[in-house]
Order: structure tokens, then C-alpha cells, then sequence
């Protein structure tokens, strides 16, 4: 019981913040059950290949390496996912083969940044063009799905109001994975003594080091795993959330992850409160301009979403710092 | 210091991306679909398109593909049935940056091509340019028009398509159709010849029913605006749960996405439908055919072939040359639609093409 009590008061902010939301959540579900409930989902829905994608950034930067490279990582994994899918006729086929492109993506920073100890920005950028020519050359258009993605409910879960309707069903399994995979980083990350020794190889490598931890090693492994997500998230957008492969198809979602990442703190489940955030900003736009009535060019509503980035990011982030080791190489010193 | 780094290095990363996207501008598509082969005498390259005997055709895409299986692709296949018709040579551009619409342009005119076809409206201003500067080579713009007071040069036309027709056409058999009485439009950029559609599929709609209700959505970003099928599936999911049947989705790879998001909701082709834009989509977008009731066509394919030839044979005929807009067949649908709702839209398309009935949409 103490220990619940010394964590609430350590967390009051965020539980009285939350609580807010969760108030002015269910008033405007009960007030408008015409709209609310849809626009729940769409914020849902936009959210989940960002808070995917913002995981692989929070892993990556937590270990100390920046990965400027998950738009193409996803984008890889996209078109991997889609044809592999398409050509053989089994969407779990697709999923494997986007999960494990992911992979291999995320290998391919790890060797570059890590081993190599190539500019880690370089390399995120290397791997963004490279996505963008390979997947735009092999394009082949009139290829179809051989199927969807299933629907998973939660049971029990699934019967609570506006939580259950938005996150427990009506949704694919791949939104399940990723509500547990942002519970299942901050637990690893914050419980675990692997999260310990990535949170220590991403502040004070030489640290680390002297502690015994393969620093190089550590990164290595971490930057690639993270790319089963971007994998993952890949697999969402062309195989779940619309149901074809297109050129540049991720549109600037890896980027908008990064900002996501640093809105969140480098945490993940606050990354993840993040991406709903802006998933909801931009139901609110698309919803202002479907209903008519207020007459703001679709232009200007679509910066709403970089507005409230904005604000937010003055508001409550200006007191976020990123992980201390984040974009150096970590040389041994007596080497 | 660390975080300023960083804070420097993310932002340049990302235009440093983005640069790298534009930076193979012009060349990605530079294969040419070099047509005509089998004709004796034709063509295979544009080494001497200035010879009188030569006709070259170029072609420069807005920032889409030439497979976007939309409004692009009417346009190349247009341009290729030409060349193959008049034993020309063909080549085309995509633009991958609105910067580059210009030196795209400047391609074709160096080597002196004869006909240079520009796609979509956002080029107008910058092909108005290029035929002031080129007066040898003979423009056409896709969707592009001309103010005759503002512009002097003669070797141009802009191609217009009646839009609102098509929308009209369409909205009018959705608002004969549906049960809901609410319909949703996933639509691209607002720029004129999405709006053409947009509104005329409103009007339409109501003129079918009154009581009908009509939630409308443009792609917010400018340059995705037509490429972004994520969107436009997550905009399709939100309408159908605001309990909209029909869904007419209009704006590329962006439309693409909303069509494939209703073939997937439960009751698609029974009590929920969608409607595609441009061209047949029953045939580019075959993901969409469980909920593809029919598309409302511009007949750009046509209206491009048709201009280069007027093009080839002598001068334009004025500034802007109307094009051709329609419905596409039911398909599958054919049976579904009730005889007497097939019957009203014949009947008001009809009329629309001679000239009786106004769409009453104006920009």
C-alpha cells in the first residue's frame, strides 16, 4: 500500500494530467456518440505506425544511437511485406517477410553506425534514399492482397466503454502488438537489466564500458531488433491500413515518429500518449472540415497538428534532454 | 552542446533527405517508351527531333507517376496511342519536386521536340512560361487554363474536362442509392479540377435526394496531397463509422486508398459502395471492385491523342480545347442498380451533354 501511495505522489502530475483526459475523453464520448466514437478511432488509427516507429527511435537513441532512418526502414518493410504477400498468396508470408526486411534494416544501421562508426545521421539518410530508389525501381502496379489482416478483440477489455471500442476491437492484431510492445519497452527499459545497461550504453558509454558492458555489442543488438518494429510498422501501412503499395507510401511518418520520440521524453508510453495526442489533433481537423460549418481552408487545418506539436514542445517539453551519449560513436579508449 | 548537435543534425538530416528524393529529378523516368517500332521510318530516338520529318512528343508528369493508375497514366497512354498513330517518337518526365517543372520542360524544348504535353493543373503557370520561350514547340496542358487576356502566345492549349459533369453524374446515383441518406467524398488537393468533381458530386446528390448529407475531405498536405493512401483509408474508415454508404474517393493514390478501405468494410457491394475517379477504376484499382458501383471518367487517354493529332496536322484550334467527361460502366454492379435509378442517371447525362441541365457548380 506505501508503495502504491510513494508512486502516486511521484507521478501525481502525470496521474491528475491523465485523469483530466480521461474526464474530458468520456464527457465528449457520452456528449456526441455520433462522431466521438469514429474520431477516437481514425486518432487511433493514425497513432499506430507512429507509436511503432517512435519505439525503434526511443530504443535506438536510448542505446545512443540516432536513427534518422526508420522512415526507410518502413518503407522497405512496406513494400517487402506487400509483395512478398501478393506473390505468394499468404498475407502471413507478407508479415514475416516485412518483420524481417525490418530486421535486416535495422542490421544495416547497426553494421554502418555502429561498427562502422559512420556519421549516424549519414547513415539514417543512406538508408532513407536507398528505400526510396530500391522500392520505386521494383515497383510493379496492379498487384492485390490476398487477404486482410484479422481483426483481434480482447476479450473483457473489449466491453469497456470508449477504451474497449478504440483499442480492444475493430482493430487488427498488429494494434494489440503495438499497445503491448509500448507497455513491454517501458517495462524492459525502466525494470529490466537490459534496460539498465542500454539506458547506461546511451549516457556514459565509457561508463558502461568500465562496468563490463560490450558497449558495441549492446548497440548492435538493440538497433537491430528495433527494426522488427519499424518492420512492423512497415507491414500496418501497406497491408493494414490501406491495402496497396505506394512510391514514398510512409510520407514523412518516420520523421514525424522522431518528433514524437522527443515530445515523449525518450519514454515510451509517453511517446505513445504523444502519437494518440496527434492522432486526435488531426480527427479533430479532418472532423472540422467534413461537418462544414466553419469555413478554415483545409490547408490551414492541416497544420494543426505541427501546431500543437509547437505548443507542446515549448509547453512541456523544454525541460526534455536526450539520452547524453545519443549520435556518438563509442571508441575504447585504449585502442 | 550534445543536444544542440542534435538538435541541428535532425532537421538537416531530414531536408538532406528529402533533397535526395528531388535530387534524381528528371532522370528516373527519362526510359523512354520509345513507341512505333514496328512502323517503318519511325523514330527511336530524339536526335534530331528539329528535322521537319521527325514529330517527337514529350511529356512531363505533375509530381505523380506515369502508373498512378489514375490521372497520369490516361495521359502517357494518350501520348503513347498518338505516337504510335503518327509513327512519332515518345518520351516522358516525372517530377518529383514542383521546382522542376521548368527544367523538365526545357529537356524536351532544347532538343527541339514538337509537341510537349504537361500534366495537371499545378503546372499552368510554368507551361504558359515555356511556350513563350519556345515558340517552335506546341504545349498542351492537361487540366490547365489559359487566360486569353494574360497570355499571347498561340502555340498552347489547355485541355479542360467538364468535372462537374462527371461529379453530377455520380453524386446523382449515389443519392439515388443510398439508405443512410449521409455520403462521403475522400478527395485530394483542393485545386480546381478536384473541386469540379467535389462539388458536382454534391449537387448531384441533392438534386437525386435532398435529404442527403454530404461530409467532404481534402488532403490537407501539399505535396502528398495525391500519394497518400494511408490517409485516405483512415479518412473512408472514420466516414463509414459516421454510417456514410457511399464513399467516392477522388485524388489519386490518395482516392486509391479510400476505395480500397470500403472494398473492405463489412457489407461492401451489398449496402456499401464506392466510387472511383479519372478512369475506369474497375481496371487500375482492382482491389477496389467489391465496392466499385463506377468511376466518374475524365476521357483524358482520348482528349490527349486527339490534340497532339490537331497539334501534328496544323494549329490549335484557341486556347482551350474542351475535353470529355462520363461515367464509367457498372460492371458487376449492373444488376445490383435498380433499372429505374440506371435509367434517371441516363436520363440527367443526357441531358447534361446537351446542354439542358446546369451542374450549378462554379469556382
Amino acid at each position: 500500500m506505501q508503495t502504491v501511495i510513494a508512486w502516486a505522489t511521484r507521478n501525481r502530475t502525470t496521474l491528475v494530467l491523465l485523469g483530466a483526459v480521461l474526464v474530458v475523453a468520456y464527457v465528449f464520448y457520452y456528449a456526441r456518440q455520433d462522431i466521438a466514437p469514429s474520431m477516437f478511432g481514425a486518432a487511433w488509427d493514425y497513432a499506430i505506425p507512429l507509436v511503432l516507429a517512435a519505439l525503434v527511435g526511443v530504443i535506438g537513441e536510448r542505446s545512443g544511437v540516432v536513427n534518422i532512418g526508420i522512415e526507410g526502414q518502413m518503407l522497405l518493410a512496406a513494400f517487402a511485406g506487400f509483395f512478398a504477400a501478393a506473390l505468394s498468396g499468404s498475407m502471413l508470408v507478407g508479415i514475416l517477410a516485412g518483420v524481417g526486411t525490418g530486421l535486416l534494416a535495422g542490421g544495416f544501421l547497426a553494421v554502418t553506425a555502429v561498427r562502422w562508426r559512420m556519421d549516424q545521421i549519414i547513415a539514417g539518410v543512406v538508408l532513407n534514399i536507398i528505400a526510396t530508389g530500391l522500392t520505386s525501381f521494383y515497383l510493379q502496379s496492379g498487384q492485390i492482397l490476398p487477404g486482410v489482416i484479422p481483426n483481434l478483440r480482447v476479450p473483457v477489455l473489449a466491453e469497456i466503454p470508449l477504451i474497449g471500442e478504440t483499442f480492444f476491437s475493430g482493430r487488427s492484431w498488429v494494434a494489440t502488438v503495438a499497445i503491448i510492445l509500448a507497455v513491454g519497452v517501458h517495462l524492459a527499459l525502466f525494470h529490466t537489466r537490459w534496460g539498465l545497461r542500454t539506458r547506461a550504453v546511451g549516457e556514459y558509454p565509457s561508463a558502461a564500458d568500465t562496468a563490463g558492458i560490450d558497449v558495441e555489442r549492446l548497440r548492435m543488438v538493440n538497433v537491430t531488433l528495433a527494426g522488427s518494429l519499424a518492420g512492423l510498422a512497415g507491414v500496418y501501412l501497406s497491408m493494414d491500413a490501406s491495402s496497396s503499395f505506394e512510391r514514398g507510401m510512409t510520407a514523412g511518418r518516420g520523421f514525424l515518429a522522431l518528433a514524437i520520440m522527443i515530445m515523449g521524453a525518450w519514454r515510451p508510453l509517453r511517446a505513445f500518449a504523444m502519437a494518440l495526442f496527434f492522432g486526435f489533433v488531426n480527427a479533430v481537423g479532418s472532423q472540422l472540415q467534413q461537418t462544414g460549418g466553419v469555413t478554415i481552408p483545409p490547408q490551414l487545418l492541416g497544420t494543426l497538428p505541427y501546431v500543437a506539436t509547437l505548443v507542446v514542445l515549448a509547453v512541456a517539453a523544454g525541460r526534455v534532454r536526450p539520452p547524453g551519449a545519443v549520435g556518438q560513436p563509442y571508441v575504447k579508449k585504449d585502442q | 552542446m550534445k543536444s544542440t548537435r542534435y538538435l541541428v543534425a535532425a532537421p538537416a538530416a531530414l531536408a538532406l533527405a528529402l533533397a535526395g528524393c528531388g535530387g534524381s529529378t528528371g532522370t528516373s523516368g527519362g526510359d523512354s517508351s520509345a513507341s512505333g517500332s514496328a512502323d517503318s521510318g519511325a523514330p527511336t530516338d530524339d536526335s534530331n527531333c528539329a528535322d521537319e520529318d521527325v514529330f517527337c512528343i514529350g511529356l512531363v508528369t505533375d509530381t505523380g507517376k506515369v502508373d498512378d493508375k489514375s490521372f497520369n497514366q490516361s495521359a502517357h497512354e494518350g501520348a503513347i496511342a498518338a505516337a504510335e498513330e503518327l509513327g512519332g517518337f515518345y518520351k516522358y518526365v516525372e517530377t518529383q519536386d514542383p521546382k522542376d517543372y521548368a527544367p523538365n520542360m526545357a529537356q524536351f524544348t532544347n532538343k527541339s521536340y514538337d509537341v510537349v504535353v504537361t500534366v495537371g493543373f499545378l503546372m499552368t503557370e510554368a507551361t504558359a512560361t515555356a511556350a513563350e520561350g519556345s515558340p517552335e514547340t506546341k504545349f498542351i496542358g492537361i487540366d490547365q487554363f489559359f487566360d486569353p487576356e494574360a497570355v499571347t502566345a498561340t502555340n498552347l492549349t489547355g485541355i479542360l474536362f467538364p468535372e462537374d459533369q462527371a461529379g453530377y453524374g455520380a453524386g446523382y446515383l449515389a443519392g439515388l442509392m443510398t439508405k443512410t441518406n449521409k455520403l462521403g467524398q475522400v478527395l485530394g488537393q483542393e485545386i480546381p479540377p478536384v473541386q469540379k468533381f467535389a462539388k458536382g458530386f454534391e449537387n448531384g446528390a441533392k438534386a437525386a435526394n435532398p435529404d442527403v448529407q454530404v461530409s467532404t475531405v481534402y488532403h490537407p498536405a501539399g505535396d502528398n496531397a495525391f500519394n497518400d493512401p494511408v490517409w485516405g483509408a483512415g479518412e473512408a474508415k472514420k466516414m463509414l463509422a459516421q454510417k456514410a454508404d457511399i464513399i467516392f474517393g477522388a485524388g489519386g493514390n490518395t482516392g486509391n486508398g479510400a476505395l480500397q478501405e470500403v472494398a473492405k468494410a463489412s457489407g461492401a457491394g451489398d449496402s456499401i459502395f464506392c466510387i472511383g475517379v479519372d478512369t475506369d477504376q474497375w481496371d487500375t484499382v482492382p482491389a477496389a471492385q467489391p465496392c466499385l458501383v463506377t468511376s466518374a471518367m475524365k476521357l483524358i487517354t482520348e482528349g490527349v491523342t486527339e490534340t497532339i493529332k490537331t497539334a501534328q496536322s496544323g494549329e490549335f484550334e484557341g486556347l482551350t480545347t474542351m475535353g470529355k467527361a462520363g461515367l464509367a460502366p457498372y460492371h458487376d454492379f449492373e444488376s445490383t442498380i435498380p433499372d429505374d435509378v440506371k435509367t434517371r442517371v441516363e436520363d440527367i447525362t443526357q441531358q447534361m451533354e446537351a446542354g439542358t441541365l446546369e451542374t450549378g457548380v462554379s469556382l
